[in-house]
């Protein structure tokens, strides 16, 4: 009896030591981590490379710095020291957050931003919505409802205005080769690499001033998360032996000011008018119907307003409005044809009979609301491999934007072409045809998706071309995601790849000729 | 020592309802899947041994040394209101989500005061607006074993500690709330109870368990959650606490238990505005229940169960109604 009571006893125990076992480590580990930089070269004549936005690299002037003989800098110097001698773990924790390079780190911060405002308004008792107001962004709806679109402009904004402040900041740098101060002073900790790269002015000052401004038009409501990143940057840079008050300074209002010159391109730019009124968004189907085509209808319920119908107007950085419309491909196959019940019917085969591994597939990349969206996905896996190439800040700049640039470019050519053409999601034309992922509140031709993986890809392989099978493998994959998912048809998927990727063209042609090639 | 065996008053008992906690959870604007799973566990179970002989995980009765309790129990859940984080609402896009559940149980007396348990449940989801595919398939396979740790006051009043382990046996999709089939997360749960029978009838009991929850993995490389963006596809799933109290009256065939119950999860965001739900949420709910438990006269063994359910409050999940019907068979080797 005795024994029989301490077996029991002990099988209890055994499972309470499993639980506690099993309850200690469930840690997760982020697949982005930034290590500290150490740029494999300094890109000395970025200073050169062509600009999109500004005149040239001395558009913002930036007056020179003092001597490093100075009193004034020699105080800067003393400041750093005093410093360095009480650094807080907080303090080093941002030393070592920002070492890992701060465009890469920006873009982080943006995916995380894009993922925060990426929400469609609720629905009003009365089945309208309300729109997202930059007026009142802590609202209900919150300003902005950061959809593909929305985010692919956004991204942009944040890496061409960093990529032109940074060529501007490499051109002063080394007209002025100012050392950083852990250069100057061995009495001074380098506590971020900082290479052979001149420090006025500084980089992370002009990153965070450029950075901050950005974001805040674009997320105004994030302000005060946006503002603290940014100081701390700056702070990163000095606690570090980095960059002095002064090289900090310079940067911040270089930063600064390329912000204002890019925050007057984005007041018209077209994106004010992307929403449109109703009478247009009916205009859209009633010119579908005139051509003997199903118009396209929200599934949304209750029906949304189309997303961004006029987002096809909005400004591209590397192709004019001709040739915005000089690029949309063909009409789709009509609702009535033969093809269109084929392509249906292939749909339908997804939606009953997809394996797991297909809906996997959809789900890895559906990206849909409350995410980063598929620009932002793009830039993760980019990230990834910009980190590894371990390149300058100013080139690290450059990559994100071509990418980025591609994918704004990407997000006009496909939303010209989905609202030129209004055609109906497959669920439309069959309602038993469900869904494994979300449908878009937007016509289905041609697939986003299949649009921005053509143009992230094609600019991808430009920049690693050794991993060009890995890219055209993912952009596939993206693609025919949104089939396992049944919400489009082959023709959008197959169509919208080689848009995306004709669309890329033009900003690898910008590349080839920047100077940086 | 079956359906018919009133004399063993000891075993007249607590049934504190529920809530087979490691399966739990509580769906994100669900209550779908886990939430009817959760009172299956109860339910399939309850439904084993004598009259009034319930047999649960949460309950405080045994099955005696060397008797087989199996059955099937059916389980329809539904919602159309949910809580997204504190705000109730309804949403057209997935209009009333309805969760079908079929689930075979077994319990076996090991000996007089060690019983092993089994679930493993069929679930299928189903969304009556938008366009999003319901899912269907096998759910999480629990055992469980259960040791009576005491017995006073004449038997009176017993306690029990019980262990349990919870695993999916499919690969159903983790992140499509709420359609999902189950919280796709291995659990491991400790829980105590104590059953008092207070006599001409009437019982009542209570029960705690505390669950750790594994680590999920989701489809995609990168999720926003709790105000943050997460790049692995690694989601941390908070632990939950639940407790629950029950009270009732059994007589003869047919035992009437009440039990409220409440359940919180120990960290997790809430559902956003216009959102959908996701696994980690913090899910909380607190859920009456009455159920009515008659022991078939003729057919020794046999026992019919009927129970339903109702979630009065709770947080990123779905105010859902869930009724549940079963028949179980006892045997004696």
């Amino acid at each position: 009896m005795n024994a029989r009571k301490s077996a029991h006893t002990s099988a209890v125990l055994t499972l309470a030591a499993a639980l506690a076992a099993t309850g200690c480590d469930k840690s997760i580990t982020s697949s982005e981590p930034l290590p500290a930089l150490t740029p494999a070269g300094v890109d000395a004549g970025a200073g050169t490379w062509k600009m999109l936005v500004l005149t040239g690299p001395t558009q913002i002037a930036v007056p020179p710095p003092s001597p490093v003989s100075a009193s004034d800098y020699q105080a800067e110097l003393t400041q750093i020291k005093d410093a360095q001698r009480n650094l807080t773990p907080e303090q080093r924790a941002a030393i070592d957050y920002w070492s890992g390079g701060g465009v890469l780190r920006w873009n982080q911060i943006l995916r995380e931003m894009v993922a925060r405002f990426n929400l469609p308004p609720a629905p009003r008792d009365n089945g309208t919505y309300p729109a997202p107001d930059a007026e009142n962004p802590f609202g209900d709806p919150q300003f902005p409802f950061s959809n593909p679109p929305y985010a692919a402009r956004a991204y942009a904004y944040v890496s061409v205005a960093q990529f032109e402040a940074l060529k501007s900041a490499w051109a002063y740098k080394f007209q002025y080769n100012r050392p950083s101060p852990s250069k100057v002073d061995s009495g001074i900790q380098a506590l971020m690499p900082t290479g052979d790269l001149p420090a006025y002015p500084s980089e992370d000052a002009v990153l965070s001033g450029v950075t901050a401004e950005m974001m805040k038009l674009l997320f105004p409501a994030a302000v005060e998360e946006i503002t603290l990143k940014a100081a701390e940057q700056r702070n990163a840079a000095f606690w570090s032996g980095k960059a002095s008050p002064s090289d900090i300074t310079a940067g911040l209002a270089l930063g600064k000011a390329v912000a204002v010159v890019f925050t007057a391109r984005a007041a018209t730019d077209g994106m004010r008018a992307a929403v449109g009124t109703k009478a247009q968004w009916d205009a859209f189907a009633a010119n579908a119907a005139a051509k003997g085509e199903q118009p396209w209808t929200s599934l949304d319920s209750p029906p949304r307003p189309p997303m961004l119908p006029f987002f096809g107007n909005v400004k591209a950085w590397t192709l004019t409005p001709a040739d915005i419309v000089a690029e949309r491909p063909g009409p789709p196959p009509s609702t009535s044809s033969a093809q269109m019940r084929q392509e249906l019917a292939e749909v339908k085969s997804y939606s009953d009979n997809a394996t797991r591994e297909q809906v996997a597939i959809a789900n890895k990349w559906a990206d849909g609301a409350g995410t980063y969206t598929p620009p932002g996905h793009w830039n993760d896996i980019a990230a990834e491999h910009i980190r590894d190439a371990r390149w300058s800040e100013v080139r690290t700049a450059r990559a994100f934007a071509l990418l980025n640039m591609s994918l704004h470019d990407a997000a006009v050519g496909c939303w010209e072409t989905k609202y030129f053409y209004f055609n109906p999601r497959p669920t439309t034309l069959d309602s038993s045809a469900k869904t494994a992922i979300g449908v878009p509140n937007f016509p289905a031709y041609t697939s986003g998706h299949s649009t921005f993986s053509g143009a992230s890809a094609a600019v991808l392989e430009y920049l690693f071309p050794a991993h060009s099978a890995d890219f055209e493998a993912m952009m596939n994959e993206a693609s025919i995601s949104r089939l396992y998912g049944s919400i489009h048809y082959r023709s959008d998927i197959e169509i919208g790849k080689d848009h995306g990727k004709r669309i890329a063209g033009y900003t690898i042609k910008f590349a080839r000729e920047d100077g940086a090639h | 020592m079956c359906a018919g065996d009133v004399a063993a008053p000891a075993r007249v008992a607590s049934t504190s309802i529920a809530v087979e906690v490691p399966s739990a959870g509580g769906t994100p604007l669900a209550n779908g899947p886990p939430m009817t799973k959760r009172l299956l566990g109860a339910a399939g179970l309850l439904l084993c041994a004598a009259p009034l002989r319930a047999q649960t995980i949460d309950d405080g009765i045994l099955l005696s040394k060397k008797t087989l309790c199996a059955g099937v129990v059916y389980g329809h859940n539904s919602w159309t209101e949910y809580w997204e984080g504190t705000l109730k609402r309804e949403n057209g896009n997935v209009g009333t989500v309805t969760t079908s559940t079929v689930a075979g149980m077994a319990t076996y007396g090991l000996t007089g005061r060690l019983n092993l348990l089994a679930t493993l449940p069929f679930v299928s989801t189903h969304a009556s607006g938008g366009t999003l595919q319901g899912q269907d398939g096998l759910q999480d396979l629990t055992l469980a074993a259960k040791f009576q740790a005491f017995s006073v006051a004449g038997d009176r009043l017993r306690g029990y500690v019980v262990g349990t382990y919870a695993v999916p046996v499919s690969d159903y999709v983790p992140d499509l709330f709420p359609l999902s089939l189950g919280m796709a997360s291995q659990r491991l749960s400790g829980r105590g109870t104590l059953s008092l029978r207070a006599g001409k009838g009437w019982f009542a009991g209570a029960t705690a368990a505390y669950t750790w929850r594994d680590n999920v993995t989701l489809d995609r490389p990168a999720y926003f959650t709790d105000g943050q963006l997460f790049l692995t596809d690694q989601v941390q799933m908070p632990n939950t606490f639940q407790y629950a109290v029950n009270v009732g009256y059994g007589r003869g065939r047919l035992s009437v238990p009440v039990t409220y119950t409440q359940q919180n999860t120990l960290g997790g965001g809430d559902i956003r505005r216009q959102d959908a739900p996701f696994i980690s949420n913090r899910m909380n709910f607190k859920v009456l229940d009455a159920l009515v438990m008659y022991h078939l006269p003729k057919l020794d063994g046999l026992a019919l169960r009927a129970q339903a359910a109702y979630v009065i409050d709770g947080r990123n999940v779905g105010q859902s109604t869930t009724v549940l019907a079963g028949l179980m068979y006892t045997v004696h080797f």
